[in-house]
């Protein structure tokens, strides 16, 4: 899979990028700010984009506004934001109306391996990573709690790896269940919670994401 | 003069007025045919004689008696009478000892036309200074020495239109406090300009037909020739007026006038409503506006004029006016001298609101210089720790990813444990900077940086409202923002309560934001340091902090933050 990464540090760019290419990603280059990569994007080939939401030079918002840029100009192309501090308003703008090849992910997250690449081959693959401290702030709100109060805590930890972008398979490992067992607790959410079922797996995000946050 | 002289020369003037219906009465029944025809009215009954001859200067004397009695050290009421002697001159020349000879005819035409010359010194007396130009002043100066002669019948029309066309000229140009001032005299000498040729008009076609006209049509004209003196005694009177006015004004000072009052009140007493007061800062020396912003005095040669008042080197106040007023010196300084005390009041009230702004605007800046540095500090702890604590994370997981390729699992599960370890102090490394200044504050603005909030609060917090259209100025966010913080905060950890509600508004130009529990209540704002630190930075942004808090009901802490 081929990748640029983008932040204003070199050395977290050349660790990203030693981490990836270890994993077996393809890094097609590097830029320091959201001028370099829109360059960048437009002549290289690349299936996804890594990159910080604070670029140079007012160190605000710019990768937001780059990721959104690129994902309007090249919608072929995946995008991971990554950011030491996560929102769920920015994890709704970005994801925005179509959350595939769309991840929000903290900063922190390469400290778990296993699960940073598996997010990142998600997105690159065209699907939908939601930073699981998002998920669980959304969750953990006494609104949210409420709401979810019928549901077990089987079924709570499926509604929240839903909400994280993960796919059925992913998910039935991760609570190593079967992926039938799992299909009867979707089902149960969905009716409980009394949402339309949302079919693909990156549709289910927002769904659910949205549910939380404006309910 | 004593109260004797000026007794006598009032019995004089009498006197005159009697000496010269008694001529008048002389000649009608003693004389009446030698000299009928010397006399324009020659055809009309003897009682229109008495009147055209005795009746302008008559009012004259009477209307300048009564002015003196009222006025006695003003020259008004005795010019006034000096004019009435005059007019009744060439009745007084009908008397016995004069009428008949040469002498009468050298007194007629060596005295008739003094009251010109009178008169002229009675429009610039009533006004106190009638700038003369050079050539005028050579005239009068003629006219003092030469009021007769033969050619003594040019002196009084000639003086009535110098009068009138320095009067009709400073109407013209003058505003409304000039043109109040000479409203007086105005409207009688436009009265009397009708009223000469007029007579003279009516005089000529009864000579010239032989006709009667009507003896009522013929005196007619002396209506407007009365005019004259009656404005002058309404004129003094008014000043009169005026001066009772500065007595209203003493009265209204003792209610106590607020200082923002004292203008429109001067303006009043002076009749000039586009009086202003400013108010001397001797800290920035300059004169000042209630506003405390800067006004300076009039030059010299402009249309409005200052008084200042106190002390020239260290004044207290300054009143600026239309420059008419300086012929009412007496007026403005007696007024200004009433309302001394208070505008010594008011100028202390304007250092202290311009003293007050300073601390204020200082406040403000202080508050501005502690929130960039909040933001600075986060931004450090951004570009610097937590991107150095990250990139170490990503360099110790590369070490683990080769030590568990050379198979040394020992070493794995040791830098795993600092991956584990250094993941936690990012975490809380988080929370320090994001306590410090939450970047979603600048980066997304008020609402979503307050929806945040609510998704970090164990309590179940609902927020309504928004800031209509986008986002205020960053110092009224992050006040507004630190205010809900705190006020969530607090309600966390004391009100026992079971939500939370944040109500978002905007309108008219003012921001406000309540955050409102469902507490116990009985919370004490004065005892609370942060409470107290909110007021003092909402304050700082011109806004204001309200916080009640009843027991059984709950805590609701309001912040309202012009923003226009």
């Amino acid at each position: 899979m081929r990748v640029i990464v983008a932040d204003d540090s070199v050395l977290f760019r050349e660790g990203l990028a030693k981490l990836l290419e270890a994993a077996g990603f393809e890094v097609v280059g590097q830029a320091s700010n959201a001028e370099d990569l829109d360059r960048l994007v437009g002549r290289v080939r690349a299936s996804l984009v890594i990159l910080d939401i604070r670029m140079p030079p007012t160190q605000t918002d710019e990768g937001l506004v780059a990721a959104k840029r690129i994902r309007r100009q090249h919608p072929e192309v995946s995008v991971l934001l990554l950011s030491h501090h996560v929102e769920s308003h920015h994890a709704l703008e970005l994801l925005g109306q179509s959350p595939d090849r769309v991840g929000y992910l903290l900063k922190d997250r390469v400290g778990d391996l296993s699960e940073f690449l598996d997010a990142v081959r998600r997105v690159g693959n065209g699907g939908s990573a939601v930073d699981p401290l998002v998920v669980s702030q959304l969750l953990g709100r006494k609104r949210s709690r409420d709401l979810i109060e019928d549901l077990t805590d089987r079924e709570q930890s499926v509604l929240a790896l839903m909400a994280e972008g993960r796919s059925n398979d992913a998910i039935a490992s991760t609570l190593k269940i079967s992926p039938k067992t799992l299909e009867a607790h979707i089902g149960t959410i969905y009716s409980k919670l009394e949402l339309e079922p949302a079919g693909a797996d990156h549709r289910r995000v927002l769904a659910v994401l949205n549910y939380l946050r404006s309910s | 003069m004593t109260k004797v002289q000026r007794r006598l020369i009032q019995a004089v003037a009498l006197a005159v007025v009697g000496l010269a219906c008694l001529s008048e009465v002389f000649y009608i029944n003693v004389l009446p045919n030698r000299l009928v025809w010397q006399h324009p009215l020659a055809r009309y009954p003897p009682w229109a004689y008495v009147v055209v001859d005795i009746v302008p200067g008559s009012c004259f004397v009477l209307a300048g008696l009564i002015a003196w009695s009222l006025r006695p050290r003003n020259r008004v009421g005795l010019l006034m009478m000096g004019v009435g002697v005059g007019l009744l001159i060439p009745a007084v020349a009908l008397s016995p000892p004069l009428a008949t000879g040469i002498i009468g005819e050298i007194f007629l035409v060596t005295f008739g036309s003094v009251w010109a010359v009178v008169l002229i010194h009675l429009v610039r007396s009533f006004y106190v200074v009638v700038p003369l130009s050079g050539l005028l002043q050579w005239g009068l100066l003629v006219a003092h020495v030469f009021p007769l002669a033969t050619a003594a019948r040019v002196i009084p029309p000639a003086c009535f239109v110098v009068g009138l066309g320095l009067v009709v000229r400073r109407w013209v140009l003058g505003g409304r406090a000039r043109r109040r001032s000479l409203s007086p005299l105005f409207w009688p000498l436009v009265a009397f300009t009708i009223a000469f040729p007029l007579y003279a008009a009516i005089a000529l076609a009864g000579l010239v037909s032989g006709r009667s006209l009507g003896s009522l049509l013929v005196v007619s004209p002396l209506l407007f020739v009365v005019a004259l003196p009656l404005g002058f005694l309404i004129g003094l009177l008014r000043t009169g007026l005026d001066m009772s006015s500065v007595g209203d004004l003493v009265v209204r000072l003792s209610d106590g006038l607020a200082p923002d009052q004292l203008q429109p009140a001067l303006a009043r007493a002076l009749h000039d409503p586009s009086l202003e007061v400013v108010y001397w800062l001797p800290t920035h020396a300059w004169f000042a506006d209630l506003e405390g912003q800067r006004v300076d005095l009039p030059t010299a040669d402009s249309e409005r004029a200052a008084s200042v008042l106190g002390d020239p080197a260290a004044p207290v106040a300054a009143l600026l006016y239309d420059s008419s007023l300086v012929h009412e010196g007496q007026l403005v300084d007696t007024a200004a001298a009433a309302v001394n005390l208070a505008l010594e009041n008011a100028r202390l009230q304007v250092e202290l609101r311009a003293q007050l702004e300073e601390v204020r605007q200082s406040r403000a800046r202080l508050v501005d210089a502690a929130d960039s540095e909040r933001r600075r500090v986060e931004r450090d702890l951004h570009d610097g720790a937590q991107q150095q604590l990250v990139t170490l994370l990503l360099s110790l997981q590369l070490t683990k990813t080769e030590a568990l390729k050379h198979r040394a699992p020992a070493t794995a599960a040791m830098v795993e444990a600092n991956i584990v370890a250094l993941k936690k102090a990012l975490a809380e490394l988080r929370e320090l900077a994001r306590g410090i200044h939450p970047t979603i504050l600048t980066q997304a603005g008020l609402v979503p940086a307050i929806l945040a909030l609510g998704e970090r609060c164990p309590m179940r917090v609902d927020v309504t409202g928004d800031l209509g259209d986008g986002h205020l100025a960053p110092q009224l966010e992050a006040a507004l923002y630190f205010v809900v913080a705190e006020a969530i905060t607090n309600a966390v950890k004391h009100s026992k309560g079971r939500r939370i509600c944040v109500a978002i508004g905007s309108g008219s130009g003012l921001a406000t934001i309540e955050v409102a529990d469902d507490g116990m209540g009985g919370a004490d704002p004065s005892l609370g340091s942060g409470l107290r630190g909110l007021s003092d930075r909402v304050a700082a942004v011109g806004g204001r902090l309200v916080v009640t808090s009843d027991p059984g009901i709950g805590t609701s802490v309001r912040a309202e933050i012009p923003c226009g």
